[in-house]
């Protein structure tokens, strides 16, 4: 069952990092000035959640992107021999041979598995490759986007409480 | 008053955590949808005689290629029905939410304003 997740993850994950992005970068470009500090105090708060959670996103993806390659090396490796080892438990194994290296059975997700010739079977991976390649890329400029607008916030609040403590030292005096 | 104030609240907390709720559901349905899509895709690639397995618990199960078209073509068709069920569960949820939002904050103006006026008084 492990196995689906992979599949599973960078979608959803891709749909919801849309979803922030859609809900949250209007609203703070347009207002962002005219914050008091608790406020900004409050979009940094919301804007550091979105970050750790697209950046936990982001290494999902890259180790799902891992595992589709370990699975073009793994059909490339039986098809140069025939001899492995079974692993009967995790420490015991037993030596074995492929009868048939040229047909491997692909999970495609939601349950299926799909019988396939080790050429298709690689195709097939590198296209997922490709694929969560896409999103990492898409998913990392959102993380830059982001990084940008927490800066600019963190800016705001510093210029904010430089000039807050300016104008009461004034007082003061 | 104290009392119609705390379950006005309680209320309006059972409202945002229904709320929370249909959007985690809005986005475990996306990616059910997504998966399946692709899924479909790949379908649609195969050959007519790719024989394809189903897990079944731990089974691998043999299956014809119409057979699981169909079916994952009926799982798409119930995914999107569901999700416009959820959507519009959203819709109505929010909208509630909003709407009870006011009326906690209007009442607490009047239980402020009967405090006040007993203080005072």
């Amino acid at each position: 069952m492990g196995k689906l997740r992979p599949d599973k993850r960078p979608f959803q994950l891709s749909t919801t990092e849309g979803n922030n992005m859609s809900t949250s970068t209007p609203v703070k470009q347009i207002e962002l000035n005219d914050l008091d500090l608790t406020q900004l105090a409050e979009v940094k708060k919301q804007l550091e959640e979105e970050l750790a959670h697209l950046t936990t996103s982001f290494e999902q993806l890259k180790q799902a992107q891992a595992r589709f390659q370990d699975c073009i090396d793994s059909v490339k490796t039986i098809k140069g021999g025939n001899e492995i080892l079974v692993p009967l438990t995790q420490s015991l194994y037993v030596s074995g041979e492929l009868v048939d290296t040229d047909k491997v059975i692909v999970d495609v997700g939601t349950g299926y598995y799909v019988e396939k010739n080790s050429d298709d079977a690689i195709s097939f991976y590198t296209d997922k490759v490709e694929f969560v390649k896409k999103n990492v890329e898409t998913l990392r400029q959102t993380i830059v986007t982001k990084q940008n607008n927490l800066k600019s916030t963190i800016d705001i609040m510093q210029y904010k409480i430089s000039q807050g403590t300016a104008s009461t030292s004034l007082q003061s005096k | 008053m104290e009392a119609r104030l705390e379950a006005l609240t309680n209320e309006y907390q059972k409202l945002q955590k229904d709320l929370s709720n249909a959007i985690e559901s809005r986005q475990r349905l996306d990616s059910q949808l997504q998966e399946n899509e692709v899924v479909q895709k790949e379908f649609k690639l195969l050959k007519d005689d790719a024989t394809i397995y189903k897990l079944i618990g731990p089974v691998l199960v043999k299956q014809d290629k119409i057979e699981a078209t169909s079916n994952v073509d009926k799982r798409l068709e119930y995914i999107k029905s569901e999700i416009k069920r959820v959507e519009n569960q959203l819709a109505d949820l929010s909208e509630k939410t909003e709407k009870k939002k006011l009326e906690v904050i209007e009442f607490q103006r009047t239980y402020q304003a009967q405090i006040q006026k007993t203080s005072s008084s």
